[in-house]
């Protein structure tokens, strides 16, 4: 029946087939991708907030009981505020090491920039998970830091230096390391466009290399800095891998609240998705406040 | 015109600095690659010996193989229907005008900013929801979602590079909206799609969040990995693996770049 259809209808098919590149044809299938594996899934984690859909069998039904307990809960919101303070903590570090690099690449003239700009971003592209065993190799109490002081007798056997691994400061190391690379990207897409006659003509007019740098360079390289600072934030936000994997009980973050509760032990999926839709709320928030910065082409055009 | 920006005092520091940090970047990398031949089982100074035994023991052990095997078919699948989708998407952003266009943008570049223990929650309720078993599809039905926006950085760039006088006079020509897509514009945006393709199959490979909350029966490479880090007795095969895995993707990312940069040279750009 296929070839049958095949044989009699060449013109036809070719008819169908300009169809197939008009607007709606061309959207269809991305848009209705995201609709269906995007935004419904999100629209029921909404709805397990609100108790419209339950994991436990019975009658239930619309109640902001768990909005409520949430709000009025000191564990959560205290967990949230901690993170934030983390993430704040670790991107702020991040752009001022990155800043300089970017500076560097962009503006001292250098004629290999795209090449070392690919050997600054290259970590960034190989797997993350291997990155975060990279340091849980180097800081364990047995690890690579700890057996060189043994080695060199720097530190006796009996006391390593154990706060290296399973702390905050673990977790805010490794996510520091792990998004540097990236972060100079938009830094140096915003310091490479910037239109070197205004530097000049700063110079010409007296301007020491300073005050060009306060008055010009660095107000004009703002948005590129406020990219970067999302770029970072909003991700190790609700962060979760690297806090499971070095943080121990004092590096455990709102993520890992998320993954509990949804986890195997005591599952809460209503608190849960309380959790999670209040931090899909704030990163959504600072996106479309921040989104005259977040250029996509900032990202793609390096 | 470089010496108002840094005076040569200040670009020898900013030079060193930037070495500094290239050190830091690729120092743990570099000592996961000398203790993957370190013969102790456990990795600490000092070392006690060269030995290939932990890739002896990665290659044969099946359990690790068979993670690998299931995030490569998943990374492919996912990124060919990433890449699908992301050049049907950037052909209407930027050959077509339709209202509403930067609202289905920012709908298109969404999945970026999403967290993604929030996606991988959202999917894992959903097919709850509509009772689908976890499986190799519900992983790579996710990672098209987060690829998607990638692919689309990558080629709506190139598709407004090229001139679109060329498909217009295709188009006048006679051809077909698909054969001027065939014979002029894929040819052209080919190395973008390539490097949208590597992107995306990258992304996949390496996903851990997303997946981790839909994987079946059959864990991937991270999945595995994850699992395997709690175990330090199988830590210097995971090592080894680390540093294959590590070489294997820093040569790909540099080549595909390379190659992009050269293929679309000799392409040209208007």
């Amino acid at each position: 029946m296929a070839t049958e259809a095949g044989a009699a209808a060449p013109l036809p098919r070719r008819r169908r087939l300009r169809l197939d590149l008009s607007t709606p044809a061309l959207l269809g299938l991305p848009l209705g991708w995201l609709a269906v594996f995007f935004l419904v899934p999100i629209a029921i984690v909404a709805a397990y907030s609100f108790n419209v859909y339950s994991i436990d069998p019975g009658p239930h039904s619309f109640t902001l009981k768990a909005w409520h307990d949430f709000l009025h809960s000191p564990i959560y919101l205290k967990l949230f505020w901690k993170s934030v303070k983390m993430s704040l903590a670790v991107s702020a570090v991040v752009v001022v090491l990155a800043y300089p690099l970017a500076y560097f690449l962009a503006l001292s003239g250098t004629k290999r920039k795209y090449v070392l700009l690919l050997l600054l971003i290259a970590p960034f592209l190989t797997s993350y998970l291997l990155r975060v065993l990279a340091w849980k190799v180097i800081l364990g109490d047995q690890g690579v830091i700890n057996s060189f002081l043994f080695w060199t007798g720097l530190r006796s056997p009996d006391h390593p230096v154990s706060q290296l691994l399973y702390s905050r400061f673990a977790v805010m190391l490794v996510l520091g390391y792990i998004w540097l690379p990236f972060v100079a990207l938009p830094i140096f897409v915003s310091l490479e466009s910037l239109d070197r006659r205004l530097l000049e003509a700063a110079s010409d007019l007296g301007a020491s290399r300073l005050q060009a740098f306060r008055r010009v360079t660095l107000p004009l390289s703002l948005p590129g800095i406020f990219a970067a600072f999302l770029f970072v934030f909003i991700p190790t936000l609700g962060e979760f891998v690297t806090p499971s994997l070095v943080g121990g009980a004092s590096g455990y973050m709102y993520g890992n609240q998320i993954v509990d509760l949804f986890g195997t032990g005591f599952p809460d999926w209503e608190t849960g998705s309380v959790l999670a839709i209040f931090l899909l709320g704030v990163v959504a928030v600072l996106t479309v406040a921040f989104a005259r910065f977040l250029q996509p082409g900032q990202v793609a055009t390096e | 015109m470089s010496d108002v920006a840094l005076s040569p005092s200040g670009r020898w520091i900013l030079r060193a600095f930037f070495a500094l940090v290239v050190l830091f970047l690729y120092a743990p990398i570099v000592i996961l690659l000398i203790f993957s031949f370190n013969s102790s089982p456990v990795p600490t100074f000092p070392l006690s010996g060269f030995t290939f035994h932990w890739y002896r023991e990665f290659i044969s052990n099946g359990e690790l193989r068979g993670a690998l095997e299931t995030s490569a078919i998943i990374a492919a699948l996912s990124s060919v229907g990433a890449v699908v989708l992301g050049i049907l998407a950037s052909l209407a952003l930027t050959r077509r005008r339709f209202r509403g266009k930067s609202a289905v943008s920012a709908l298109l570049l969404s999945p970026l900013v999403i967290p993604y223990i929030v996606f991988g929650i959202s999917l894992l309720l959903l097919f709850h929801t509509i009772g689908v078993p976890r499986s190799l599809f519900t992983v790579v039905i996710g990672h098209i979602v987060i690829s998607l926006p990638y692919t689309i950085l990558v080629l709506v760039p190139r598709l407004d590079q090229i001139d679109a006088s060329l498909e217009e006079a295709a188009f006048d020509l006679g051809a077909s909206r698909l054969r001027t897509f065939r014979s002029i514009t894929l040819p052209l945006i080919l190395p973008a799609v390539l490097s949208a393709f590597l992107i995306a199959f990258t992304t996949s490979f390496d996903e851990y969040a997303v997946a981790s909350f839909v994987v079946g029966p059959r864990v991937t490479f991270p999945i595995y990995l994850y699992s395997a880090l709690r175990f330090p007795s199988q830590l210097p095969q995971v090592i080894a693996v680390a540093v294959v895995v590590l070489v294997l993707s820093l040569t790909v990312v540099i080549a595909a770049e390379v190659g992009r940069r050269i293929a679309e040279r000799r392409l040209g750009t208007q």
